[in-house]
């Protein structure tokens, strides 16, 4: 445990004293901040229509439409982002020559890729974290405004939305260091993990051209379809197990890829 | 200490190491001689257990290598060719990570990082990103994380190379003063002979993959007399080239200077590197350089380096 935490460590020192963990905030915020007050500013637009029309004011749910798009368009972001943060983990350290030292330090592989996970996975919980403030602004100046306590947002529904986000993220930046695992190309990694990605994210658009049982199982492997629940406050095993499944698989693969090492 | 027994690493059909067998007592320095690609790179990389081996044992601290390797690397400092460093980390964070890794008690930590890095002298950079620091430096670094906790076995791939002669002193004597010890058993692979002769009790050339040679120096010495006692560089030259034909075949055309004993250590390197010169003639002049140091220009070749 304590070596699987000084590679976390160790990993999370890199991110923060490279750029990349920044930009990747700072692209993050910026494009999320765009989103959000295109959402928040159709919502306004609908909620003054409200003010005539009593029937819009019935569906008229701030939770509904800004927080549930919002984490929807995180999930899009994931796909973009994690390549880059994934793609170092295992490719760099045999760029660099370091994995030499990794596999001659009393470590098991286990322990390498549970302590690189570990890093990985850190960086994106503290992106979904930043990504909450979005709506705590909302709650902050909607909280107040509402009629008889009706204002601000449903919490159970967004954070069970960001926690959906947050599975995600982890699914993809498993399978990311798998990828990373396979080559010692940074550029390589990325590019195959970005295909990865986004194939599972329009997988449900193959559902939507397919039909049978065939459009079921895209249906299933659609990581847009899973999250959609999450972001709706429905928590269903079905959605949990879905991204587990793929954390798991990634873990194992890597560590097939790297035991692999120890006997080619 | 370390057991070596018929050791055979292959890629695809090309042997890297064919049958190595060699035993070292704990205390001894081994110098580990051979031309580039001998297969002294693989031979250090399966001990530490980077690679596995296509047959043959190894055993080092009594555990086997491929059985029990967590238990082989806890006692075993390496120092790879190109020494393993997260360039984007400062000194003092990556010797730390190190030292985490390698099981040191976290309440003895820092007292141990300032010690190698007292030792090996990079106690003035800690605070500095590894990336910014010259080669002289990195390499010191990476010293300092072969010998974090103090292991038993150590194992140095050309640990000197790329310093100033002021630096190869000075990691000179630090092998020196860790051999001393007699606490630790050490592989030093180099190309420069004069260091072997300094530290090293016993010798081992390898040759394509092969043995040629093992014995202490003295035993080396009493072997290859020639009318009058022979350096470590004669008789380097002799496992390595016999014949001689290697040597002088890419000399024509310039004096084919015999060895001196003091010439420095750059010319008996260079001398089985040369037998990959294509052809008998005069090298072109873009070549000259290398062609001059192989009959004796040490500081010619020193510089090429």
């Amino acid at each position: 445990m304590r070596n699987v935490v000084a590679i976390a460590k160790k990993e999370l020192n890199i991110y923060f004293t490279t750029p990349i963990a920044y930009a990747m905030f700072a692209v993050m915020t910026l494009l999320l901040s765009y989103v959000f007050a295109g959402y928040l500013n159709a919502f306004s637009k609908l909620s003054l229509e409200a003010n005539v029309n009593p029937q819009i004011a019935e569906y008229l749910n701030a939770t509904d439409m800004i927080v549930y798009p919002l984490v929807v368009f995180g999930g899009v972001f994931v796909v973009f982002i994690v390549p880059f943060l994934s793609m170092r983990l295992i490719a760099e350290e045999k760029r660099q020559k370091t994995f030499e030292l990794l596999m001659t330090s009393p470590l098991r592989p286990v322990e390498i890729v549970l302590g690189k996970y570990l890093g990985g996975v850190a960086i994106m919980g503290v992106a979904v974290l930043i990504a909450l403030l979005f709506p705590a602004i909302l709650q902050l100046f909607a909280g107040s405004a509402g009629t008889g306590g009706s204002g601000g947002i449903e919490w159970r529904t967004t954070l069970l939305g960001f926690f959906g986000l947050f599975l995600w993220s982890s699914a993809a930046m498993a399978i990311g260091m798998f990828v990373s695992s396979l080559t010692s190309s940074q550029a390589v990694s990325a590019i195959v993990s970005l295909l990865v990605l986004l194939l599972m994210w329009l997988a449900s658009w193959g559902a939507m051209a397919t039909d049978g049982a065939l459009s079921e199982v895209m249906n299933w492997l659609s990581a847009q379809r899973h999250l959609h629940g999450f972001a709706r406050g429905v928590f269903d095993l079905k959605d949990l197990a879905y991204y587990l499944s793929w954390i798991v698989l990634g873990l194992f693969l890597t560590h097939r890829a790297i035991e692999a090492h120890r006997w080619a | 200490m370390i057991e070596v027994k018929g050791l055979t690493k292959r890629y695809r059909d090309r042997a890297a190491i064919e049958g190595l067998s060699f035993e070292l007592e704990e205390g001894d320095i081994l110098g580990f001689l051979g031309p580039n690609g001998a297969g002294k790179t693989t031979t250090m990389r399966v001990l530490a257990g980077f690679l596995p081996a296509t047959s043959g044992s190894a055993k080092v601290a009594g555990f086997d290598v491929f059985e029990q390797p967590l238990e082989v690397k806890r006692r075993l400092g390496y120092l790879p060719e190109q020494p393993p460093l997260y360039p984007d980390m400062t000194v003092g964070s990556y010797l730390r990570f190190c030292a985490e890794v390698k099981g040191i008690a976290s309440k003895g930590l820092k007292a141990e990082i300032d010690r190698v890095a007292r030792l090996t002298r990079v106690d003035d950079v800690l605070g500095r990103v590894i990336a910014n620091l010259s080669k002289g430096y990195r390499q010191r670094v990476g010293l300092a994380q072969a010998i974090i906790g103090s292991p038993p076995v150590l194992i140095l791939d050309e640990p000197t190379v790329g310093l100033d002669p002021l630096q190869i002193i000075e990691v000179r004597d630090l092998v020196r003063d860790l051999a001393a010890s007699g606490k630790h058993t050490i592989i030093l692979s180099t190309h420069i002979l004069q260091e072997v002769t300094e530290l090293c009790r016993k010798v081992l050339v390898i040759k394509s993959g092969k043995l040629v040679d093992f014995d202490t120096i003295e035993g080396l010495r009493s072997r290859h007399v020639d009318g009058k006692e022979l350096s470590l560089e004669e008789i380097y030259l002799r496992l390595i080239d016999p014949t001689g034909e290697l040597r002088h075949r890419p000399a024509e055309g310039a004096t084919p200077a015999p060895q001196t004993p003091n010439a420095d250590a750059g010319s008996a390197e260079s001398a089985p590197q040369s037998a990959g010169a294509p052809s008998p003639e005069p090298a072109p002049a873009g070549a000259g350089a290398e062609t001059t140091s192989s009959d004796g220009e040490p500081p010619t070749k020193a510089a090429a380096n």
